[in-house]
């Protein structure tokens, strides 16, 4: 089987993501599941939010997001907030 | 004492024929003042909301009094936001065109809002965009981050390894004069991105704002480094994208010539 060919946009958010996951592993290991949660609810709510035709709303995202992710990289950065509603979504999910 | 009294007795006389003079006649000390007819005149504003990234972006019409509203178009906007729709975004700080804020495409031409009048014509409306070719914070608010970025990537502050012995670095009048036209710029923007090369080439070409600071520091008698700040614009894109458009002397608000500015730095490059 081949392997599934992606557009240009779709290998940028798949980027983004596997960069936001990597930002991830810099951080403290006991706080690494919070930012771990914190980065899948964020990318799978602003993903389901619009729709795959939509380009200028995903590039709209993706900047938003890319912002958001630089400010996180910051290594003094050490910690993040995960709300009642990440962790039920993380809940419901499995 | 003496030779005072005649000059307040006619003064006092004065004072009584002014207000007499105020209201001639018992019917015009009742009349009711006269009221400015009302002067509707429609704006139709870009509306985006980044939290409905979904819903494309629209143009929204207001209809507003202009007997009732300042003469500028920062007025209007601040009277739209105050008594019709406060969910209308857009920067403003100082309304009197120095600090750069309220940067914005009105009836297609880049410009401050503060310092553009309303064109009283009421049978045309009014449009207003936000900075073109820039990516959209909210309605009339664009992003900047990269034009900062780039404003920070020319090192705009003085560079001189040797300051002078004691008290400040002199300069003579003619070297001041060198920087009239350059120093005024506010980085409103305007001019950035009014220029097509800039649309195109955001990520790589400076932009003509970004590039009249260049020259700024260039010119400046007291900075030691501007062989290095030429150097830094020596290549294909930094600077040379500037194909002499002239939509950036044109749209500046501030009435600069970034067009100028950057045919110097061409002509200092070129005798390299």
């Amino acid at each position: 089987m081949s392997t599934l060919r992606r557009s240009g946009l779709q290998k940028d958010v798949l980027s983004l993501y596997r960069r936001a996951l990597r930002m991830v592993k810099t951080k403290p290991p006991s706080t690494q599941d919070k930012f771990t949660l914190y980065v899948r609810y964020t990318f799978r709510t602003s993903a389901s939010s619009v729709s795959p035709r939509d380009v200028s709303a995903i590039e709209h995202l993706m900047r938003k997001g890319k912002r958001q992710l630089e400010t996180y990289e910051n290594p003094s950065i050490k910690d993040c907030w995960v709300s009642e509603e990440m962790q039920n979504w993380e809940k419901n999910r499995t | 004492m003496s030779v005072l009294r005649p000059a307040i007795r006619r003064l006092a006389k004065a004072s009584i024929v002014d207000a007499r003079s105020f209201t001639t006649s018992a019917s015009r000390l009742q009349a009711e003042p006269l009221q400015k007819p009302a002067l509707n005149k429609e704006f139709k504003i870009y509306r985006w909301n980044p939290d409905e990234p979904a819903k494309k972006p629209t143009l929204q019409s207001y209809r507003i009094d202009l007997n009732q509203t300042g003469p500028m178009v920062l007025d209007a906007l601040i009277k739209i936001k105050n008594e019709m729709d406060p969910t209308l975004t857009f920067r403003r700080s100082c309304r009197e065109g120095i600090c750069g804020s309220c940067a914005m495409n009105i009836n297609g031409q880049n410009t401050l809002a503060c310092l553009c009048r309303i064109d009283r014509d009421t049978s045309k409306d009014s449009k207003i965009y936000p900075l073109p070719h820039m990516y959209i914070v909210k309605d009339l608010v664009p992003d900047l981050t990269q034009f900062y970025k780039q404003y920070k990537s020319i090192q705009p502050y003085l560079q001189n390894d040797n300051p002078p012995e004691k008290g400040e670095f002199l300069q003579s009048q003619e070297e001041r004069r060198k920087l009239d036209g350059l120093y005024e710029c506010i980085l409103c923007a305007c001019c950035s991105t009014s220029c097509p090369s800039y649309w195109w080439n955001q990520d790589e070409y400076l932009g003509p704002a970004t590039l009249m600071q260049a020259y700024r520091w260039i010119a400046d008698s007291r900075d030691s480094n501007g062989a290095k700040r030429k150097e830094y614009l020596q290549n294909e894109l930094s600077m040379y994208r500037c194909h002499t458009i002239f939509n950036c002397s044109r749209t500046c608000p501030k009435g600069l010539n970034p067009a100028a500015a950057i045919a110097k730095i061409k002509l200092e490059l070129a005798a390299d």
